[in-house]
This record gives structure tokens, sequence and C-alpha cells, in this order.
């Protein structure tokens, strides 16, 4: 039956969780932006971030029924793409708080940063999957990093240091996938210790930058400056206890001592009004979320889609890692936003386009496609092709 | 073919790994955060959003004996800044131009280190009221400037009675470390001098508290709780308001005519009156007078500086309750002292040639009346307070025991405090042996107690000190037949609707002389000769009211002698004494008495006008 093979080709955990996320990040971002005393209403930001959600669902859904090797088809196209939005940004940009980031278009801005993300993931997979899983040559590696670095350059110039960590630590998690030899990391991280080095030594970073990096080493050095952010939102996240304050009820939410209250410090809100158990029913939500996805790798037909999925299971658990962090005081304040849940277009879009082509790995994880379509897809015949049932 | 799942699976299990280990570590995080630490955190989110602030209560009133007004509160309004404005240059100039307040100052109230950061500072209290409809009417010149309501002290009757009365200000560092404000905060206002010291724990209300919600920028959004403060209790004195205008300006008048008498650095004093029969202060005065209403919101620099130079005889100094050579007015303890111990006799003839050498030709004595009394007896010495009388029996005294007169000093209540209720009373000094030893231990040559010592002593010179009150007190216990009362300002505690609260002041009598009601008589008699052919028979010329009293004329090195009188009346029936002492008067017959005559005839219904008198004595 024609809707029972619809069916099969869906996963629902993984839908369920996507779908889960964005509900629950549409009520964090209404509770989160209420005014005390003020009563409940629908603010301009739930109702943009509804927009935003309903119209990333449909993407993520046409997404998730198109043939995702398409992208490794037209590789250079969304690697020209990239740049080109990442150029525009630097010249016709909006500067928000000293970072040129967004692309005003009327209705809301986008933010190239966020789209690089998911576009450098498509791109970087069908590089990696033409080594055919055989990374072990420096030269290979070489070509990686030039693949990324320019990208990660021009968000990073922005500057934009978040989403320049995010990138790298893709490019980190792919080369692991994608099998490059074990041995090649001591060199790349040896280097990245000399760079982090650089950044303490000369010049390179904000002073805003530079002073939150201290403040995460040491918070109380400067409580009502820097410092200030990271007390608040530890001060948010532990007054809500077990069971949290109540939706809207957040005294440290509402009376506005946490600062980015519905972007990057949204589980902070979460914390406060829900307490532990809202962030356990969070964290479970992300279980779900990456062990489907880090499944959907596994089980790719092909390496590239094993790329694709993997290095989006990467970027997902590292923003999590680092927003969550961030709000509870063990990882610097890096403006991250949480997967799902923070306010924004462009990164409910892109989570929502990542989403979309896990499900597309996962609708095409059998064998059911022409030998031909395969083909069409440039991998070439054999290369990734598995014998039999997936996963 | 492999598939590449053969050979990269291992790496896809590491993820797998990672994936665990990331949200076991924020798991972890969370449970230390919430679960372990969470009240902490709840505690410090709760500091966050609520302010508590605390309401002022106002002072309670003050009235006198018959209920009129003496201290009471009338609403002031004052400016208040918070601390953030400081910044605002022209706001603070503007502000500056208004109020009167140099920009400086308007700085220091702002910057007050120990003030509640998030709390505006009250820049100026009890503003006019054309300052703050100024502010109110240019709303945007003055951003955050904030009008409070307070109560300010207001003193219907101006100075009167300010020496009893005190004045209010700020709680000092040192004060607050003392027992008696162990409640109190920094910037509390409290009784400083006076009943105001005094009764502080009456007067002083309950402050209120006003719990607030506050935003992130300090901005209050609602009171969740308010305590109302409580007024403080009402205090009911012993004072007569019209009596105490009557002792003030005759202790006016009385250094004025010491300054038309050529004494031209009279211009301190004291006097106090009070009930015999259960030591009520009626009155009680002191000079200079200061005007407590300086200290309201803050005394200026200036002002202080003027209270507390020589220049202007230090009229913060409650004068009645600080210790004097008495002079002649001591007489009564060596009359008293004499007839006990029966070294003299009511009946005994005494004989005055002006020149006393009880002590030997090279220790010659002089009286006061350098020609001499001639034949006089003991009751006339009294009354002519003749000094050879009084020398011959300090002799007799010293002879029969060496400290019998400081025995008999201290059954009078001389080198003791009266333990009345105010603030600021000295002991006085009986002199003794080793009293002499201590104070010239440096000078052992004249450490040793010497007849001469005890024989000026008899005569109230020397080195015994006593205070208007105690002498005050003294002529009461010699009126009344002998008892000591405590002299007390407090009559009652009421509630602030004016009805009498629990406390009632009840007299305490605190002693009796041990003396014969013979003696005491002899004594009285003698009292009463002197306004009627003694030292201050001019003073009392032609007065309906019978009067007893002593003249004082006491000498004081380096300086003009000092003038007394103690006086009680009527003399049959005794009700009320009074004591006037002048600094640098000169006679206590020419210039005390004519007051004391005053006072009297106050407290009975009589002309006040001040008589000019005569009188030559010491």
């Amino acid at each position: 039956m024609e809707a029972e093979r619809i069916l099969r080709r869906i996963d629902f955990p993984l839908l369920g969780a996507v779908l889960g996320l964005c509900v629950y990040g549409l009520v964090m971002i209404y509770s989160a932006t209420q005014e005390a005393g003020g009563g409940a209403q629908m603010t301009v930001f739930f109702r943009k971030q509804l927009l935003f959600i309903l119209v990333g669902v449909v993407m993520m859904i046409i997404i998730g029924f198109a043939d995702y090797n398409w992208f490794s088809h037209y590789m250079p196209y969304v690697y020209g793409v990239n740049v080109l939005l990442l150029i525009v940004v630097e010249v016709v940009g909006k500067t928000t708080g000293g970072a040129q980031r967004w692309i005003p278009l009327g209705f809301f801005s986008l933010q190239p940063s966020e789209f690089a993300k998911v576009f450098l993931i498509v791109s970087l997979a069908t590089f990696l999957a033409s080594r055919k899983g055989v990374m072990d040559s420096p030269r290979d590696v070489l070509l990686a990093f030039a693949h990324v670095g320019g990208i990660i350059i021009l968000v990073a110039i922005q500057p934009d240091l978040g989403t320049a960590l995010v990138l790298v630590a893709i490019l980190m998690g792919m080369l692991l996938l994608a099998g490059m030899r074990l041995l090649y990391f001591v060199p790349i991280i040896l280097v990245g210790v000399l760079l982090i080095g650089a950044v303490f030594t000369f010049p390179i970073l904000h002073s805003y930058q530079m002073d939150r990096l201290v403040v995460f080493i040491n918070p109380e050095v400067d409580p009502m400056g820097a410092g200030y952010n990271l007390q608040q939102s530890k001060i948010a996240v532990g007054s809500g206890q077990m069971t949290g304050k109540g939706l809207m009820s957040g005294t440290q939410t509402n009376l506005h001592f946490l600062p980015a209250r519905h972007t990057d410090f949204i589980f902070s809100v979460i914390g406060e009004e829900l307490g532990f158990a809202g962030a356990v029913v969070l964290l479970t939500l992300y279980l779900i979320l990456l062990t489907r996805g880090l499944r959907i790798a596994s089980g790719a037909r092909n390496l590239y889609g094993a790329l694709v999925a993997g290095g989006i299971v990467t970027m997902w658990l590292f923003q999590i890692l680092v927003n969550i962090g961030m709000t509870i005081g063990i990882m610097p304040v890096t403006g991250i936003p949480l997967p799902f849940m923070s306010y924004g277009g462009s990164a409910a879009w892109t989570n929502l386009l990542s989403a979309g082509l896990l499900m597309s790995i996962y609708s095409r994880r059998h064998k059911w496609g022409s030998e031909a379509q395969v083909r069409a897809s440039g991998l070439g015949p054999g290369a990734v092709v598995s014998k039999g049932r997936a996963g | 073919m492999a598939s590449f799942k053969d050979d990269l699976s291992g790496r896809f299990a590491a993820l797998g790994i990672i994936i665990f280990v990331v949200l076991g570590v924020l798991f972890s995080r969370l449970w230390f955060l919430q679960v372990l630490a969470g009240e902490q955190y709840a505690e410090l989110a709760e500091g966050n959003r609520i302010r508590e602030i605390s309401l002022e209560a106002p002072r309670g009133a003050i009235v006198d004996r018959n209920g009129a007004s003496l201290v009471k509160n009338r609403p002031g309004l004052a400016v208040a800044l918070p601390p953030t404005a400081i910044t605002d240059k022209p706001l603070i100039s503007r502000l500056s131009a208004l109020l009167g307040v140099s920009p400086q100052e308007i700085a220091q109230q702002v910057n007050e280190k120990r003030a509640d950061p998030l709390k505006a500072r009250i820049i100026k209290h009890d503003a006019g009221i054309r300052a703050v409809s100024y502010i109110k009417e240019h709303r945007e010149l003055f951003p955050g400037v904030e009008i409070e309501s307070e109560a300010i002290r207001d003193y219907p009757n101006g100075t009167l009675a300010a020496h009893v009365l005190g004045y209010i200000g700020e709680i000092s560092d040192r004060e607050i470390l003392l027992p008696d404000f162990k409640d109190y905060a920094l910037g509390d206002i409290i009784g400083k001098t006076g009943v105001e010291r005094q009764y502080e724990d009456v007067l002083q209300g309950v402050k209120g508290t006003r719990r607030l919600e506050v935003n992130a920028s300090g901005r209050p959004l609602r009171v969740l709780k308010q305590e109302d403060p409580v007024q403080g209790r009402n205090l009911m004195l012993t004072i007569e308001t019209s009596i105490q205008a009557a002792t003030e300006k005759a202790l006016d008048q009385a250094l004025a005519s010491a300054r038309d008498q050529e004494m031209s650095n009279a211009f301190a004093g004291a006097a106090v009156v009070m009930n015999v029969t259960n030591g009520e202060i009626v009155a009680l005065a002191s000079r200079p007078i200061f005007d407590p209403r300086k200290f309201l919101g803050g005394i200026s620099k200036r002002d202080w500086k003027r209270l507390n130079r020589k220049k202007s005889y230090y009229p913060l100094n409650n004068r009645a309750l600080l210790s004097y050579a008495p002079g002649s007015t001591f007489k009564p303890v060596t009359a008293v002292a004499g007839l006990e111990t029966g070294v003299a006799s009511s009946t005994e003839d005494f004989y005055c040639p002006g020149k006393w050498t009880g002590m030997g030709d090279d220790w010659p004595k002089y009286c006061w009346n350098r020609s001499g009394h001639g034949g006089i007896g003991f009751v006339s010495g009294i009354a002519e307070s003749c000094d050879t009388v009084f020398y011959e029996i300090g002799l007799r005294l010293y002879r029969r025991r060496l400290e019998e007169l400081q025995a008999w000093a201290r059954r009078f209540g001389v080198g003791a405090k009266s333990g009345i209720d105010l603030p600021g009373e000295v002991r006085g000094r009986v002199p003794d042996i080793a009293w002499k030893k201590a104070f010239n231990a440096k000078t052992p040559q004249y450490a040793q107690w010497m007849p001469g010592d005890t024989v000026n002593m008899a005569i109230g010179q020397g080195d015994v000190l006593m205070t208007p009150l105690q002498l005050a007190n003294m002529y009461a216990a010699i009126a009344n037949g002998g008892t000591f009362f405590k002299p007390h300002v407090m009559r009652a505690v009421m509630t602030p609707d004016g009805r009498l609260a629990a406390e009632k002041y009840e007299p305490v009598a605190v002693r009796r002389l041990k003396a014969s009601r013979e003696h005491l008589r002899v004594l009285q008699e003698g009292l009463r000769q002197v306004t009627t052919d003694g030292t201050a028979r001019s003073a009392f010329e032609d007065f309906s009211l019978e009067v007893s009293g002593k003249t004082g004329t006491a000498e004081v090195a380096g300086k003009d002698d000092f003038a007394w009188f103690v006086g009680y009346a009527p003399s049959s029936s005794p009700k009320y004494v009074a004591v006037v002492m002048i600094e640098q008067g000169g006679h206590g017959g020419s210039v005390a008495a004519p007051a004391v005559r005053s006072i009297l005839a106050a407290l009975h219904g009589l002309p006040t006008d001040m008589v000019e008198a005569h009188d030559e004595s010491r």
C-alpha cells in the first residue's frame, strides 16, 4: 500500500522529538517575553517565531521527501551560495551589538552564518565522501581544511565567534566520522592550542569577547559587568529547584534580571520556570533527537548521507553543550543558540532544514531507489552502496 | 566490497558515547545546581527581586505638665535624589541653586557609602513649599528627583526649655556602638541631649517596613507587604510652661542686671525650680541658650562651631547640672553639722571682729565684712552669712573629726548625682583627705589635708563643688523637714491621642537627713531672716511672700565672683525652691536674689518685675 510505504519512510521518534522541541520552544518564548504585571499576551516574538516554525516545518517536510543526494550533485553551487551570502552580509549587513551578522529583508533579518552551518555540512560531506571513508594522507586533511577555512574566517570576522566555533566542531566531527587517521588529531589539536594561545597573547578578539572568556574563568571578577549575565543565569536555573516557579512566574525572567531571555538564555527560563523536571524533559527530547540522528547516520544508504547526518548530530550536540553549559556556568558565554528553542528565524530554519535532511536520509535508507538514481547522485556505483538492509 | 559501515562503525559508536557523556554532564550539573544548591539560588533570586524600605516613625510629642505643647511634629517635605543621578551635572547644579545646598554637600549625602545604594538619599529636609512646587511643575528638569513627606520636629515656644528638651540628630558612628542603640541603623534620628535623649525609648517609634518587588533596573513594581510605622509615645513633663518662661526671663534679666552692675563677663548662668514636696522640676534653664531648630536636618558646620567655642560660652552645656563653688549657699551644711555634733549651739554668742585668727595669728582669715559683725548669734550668723561664725564651726568640726564636715556634706547630697532624669549631670565634689592626696600627687608638699581646708570648705569655698540642681535638692530637703527626693522632669508617658499610658511617675524619696527637727528649725529660721534682716533683705523688700533662702558669692580663681541665691517659699509651708546661679555675676544678694524673687512671684501669681537690690556679702 502506498500509504503504508510512505509511513514506513518516516522516523516517528525523530519527528516527534523535533515537533516536541518546536512546541516547547514556542511555549518558552511566549513565557520569556511576558512583561511583569502586564497580563499574558501574544508577544511579537512569539508570533514571529510561530510563523518561522510553521514555515520551517513545511521546509522540513519538503526536504524530507526530497533526495538529499541532490545537494551532493550541486555541491559547487551550495558552496558558492554559502560564500556569497557571507560576503553579502559583510557588505550590506546590519550591525547589531558590534557584530555584522544580518541581512535585512524587511519582515526579518537573514543570518547567513546560521545557514552556513548546514551548507557547510552538505558541501563538506560531498568532499569527504569522495575520499571513500579512507583519509590517510595529510593532503586529504589539508584539502578538507581548505574547504571550510574560508567559510570559518568569513563567519569569524563578522564577528560571530560562536558560530565559527560550531563550524570547527562540525569539521572535527565529520573528519572523525569520515575515517581520518586518529593520529592526525594530534597536530590539529596542537595547532588549536597554539591558536588559543595566540588569541590570549595578541589583540585578535574584541574586548567584549575577551571579557567573556575571562569572566568564564572567574565569574566573580566583575559581577555587575560581564559576569552579571552568567551569575543571573545561574541564579535563575538554580532557583527553579525541582519543579520550577511555573510558566510566566519566573522572577529572574519577568523582572529582567536574566539577559537575552528568549534567545541565548532561553534555557535559563526553562530552568527557572519548569525546574529540574523541565530541564530533564528537554534533555530527553535532545537525547531522542541525537540518538535517532546517529542511528540515521550509521544506517544511511551511502557515506554521503552518513556524513551529512553525522555532521548535523555534531552541530546540535556542540550547540546544546555550549549553550546549556553557558547558562549553568560550565562553558564560556558565547552567542550560540539552543537548537529549536532560542528565538530566531534563521536558526529555526537551519535546524528544521537539518531535521528534513535527516528524514530524507532515513527515508532512503533502503535500497528502494534504482541504481540509476544512485548513479545520478554523482557518487558512482558501488562506492557507498550497502548490501541489504542497513541499521 | 566492504561497506563503509564496517570500517567506520567504531567512529559512529564513539559519537554515540560522546552524546551520552555530554548529556550526562549537563544532567549532573543541573542536579547539583537545581536540586542540591537550589535553595541557596532561590534565596539569591528573592534577594534580587525584593527590596525592603524602612518607613520612618514620627517621634512622640512632648507636652508640659498641663498638656501644653513643648515639642511636636509638623509635616514637612524632603527632596531626595537616587544615587545614580549624581553624575547628572546640570541636574545637580539646578538642585543646588533651588535648594541652597552646595553641590559638594549633595554629593556627600548621595555618595554616603553606608547608605542603601538603591534608596534615594535626602539632600534637603523640610524643603520649602516653593521649591517643592517648582520641582513638581518642572518634572522634566528634575528626572529621578523624589519628594518624600517627613515629620519635622516643631518647637512652638522656640528656644524655651531647650536644655530640658534637648535636640535630635542623626545617630553618630560612636553612638551606634552603644548598647542603648543596638537596634538602630545608620541614618536614624535619635535624641542627642535632654529628655529627647533620656526618653529616647519612649519617644522613638517603631519603624515600618515596605517590601517592594523591583525589576532588574531597581524600579519598584508593586508593594508585596507593608507594615505601617508606629509613632513614638508622647511624654508629659513636670515643666510648667509659664514658670519656665518666667524663670528664663528672670535669668536673662539677672544676666543683664549683672552686666549693668559692671560685671562685664556675666553671660552664663542657670536656674532650677523644684517642688520641695515631691522633687518635680517645674522649670530648669541654662544660659546661654541654643536653638534646637538649628539641628533639624543636620546642623551646619558653621553653627556647630559657633556652639562649641569658648567665646560663645558653650551654649550646649546644661549648667544646671554642672558643678561650681557654692560659696555661702553651702553654709547650712556647716550649720547643721555644728548643731548635730554639738560643737556649736543655736544659743551660742560668737564675736566677729572682721578678722578671724582661730588657726593662730600667722593664719588669719577675714569675714566678708572686714569691719566685723561684732557680737553675733548663731541664727544671725546664717542671716548675715558671717564668715567668722562658720570658720569657727568649721575648725571645731575639723578638730572633732578630720572628715566630720565631709560626712555632713555627703548627707546633704554633695558629691553624688541627684539622679535627675536628664543626661549630663555631674557629681560635684566633696574634698577630703584622699581626694587632696590624689589631686596633688605630683606636689606632695601640698597633698596633706590642712585645718584651713576644712575652714575654707565651711563657707563653701576651697575645693567643694556643687551643681545648681544639688543646691535645689538640698534646700528642698531643708524646707520639707529632711526628705531628699529624686528630682525628675518626666510626669507621665502618654499615648499619641493624649491619654495616660501605663507609666506615671511617682515621687521617690531617696533618703532622709538624719538631723533633729529642732536643729533644722534653727536653720530654717536663719534662712528666713536672710530675706528679712540678712544679706537678701534688699532683694525681698516689700515682697508679700515669706521667703527663706541663702545668698552666695563664690570666689573663683581667675574669674569674677559667681552669684548664687537659693530660696523657697512660703517659709511656713514651703512648696517650691528656686536656685539662680550667675557665672561671674557678682553678689548673690544683688544679682541672683532678685531673679529668685521674680520666679517665686510667678509661682504665686505676684508681679514679677525685677527689683534693684544691694548686697556686699560673700
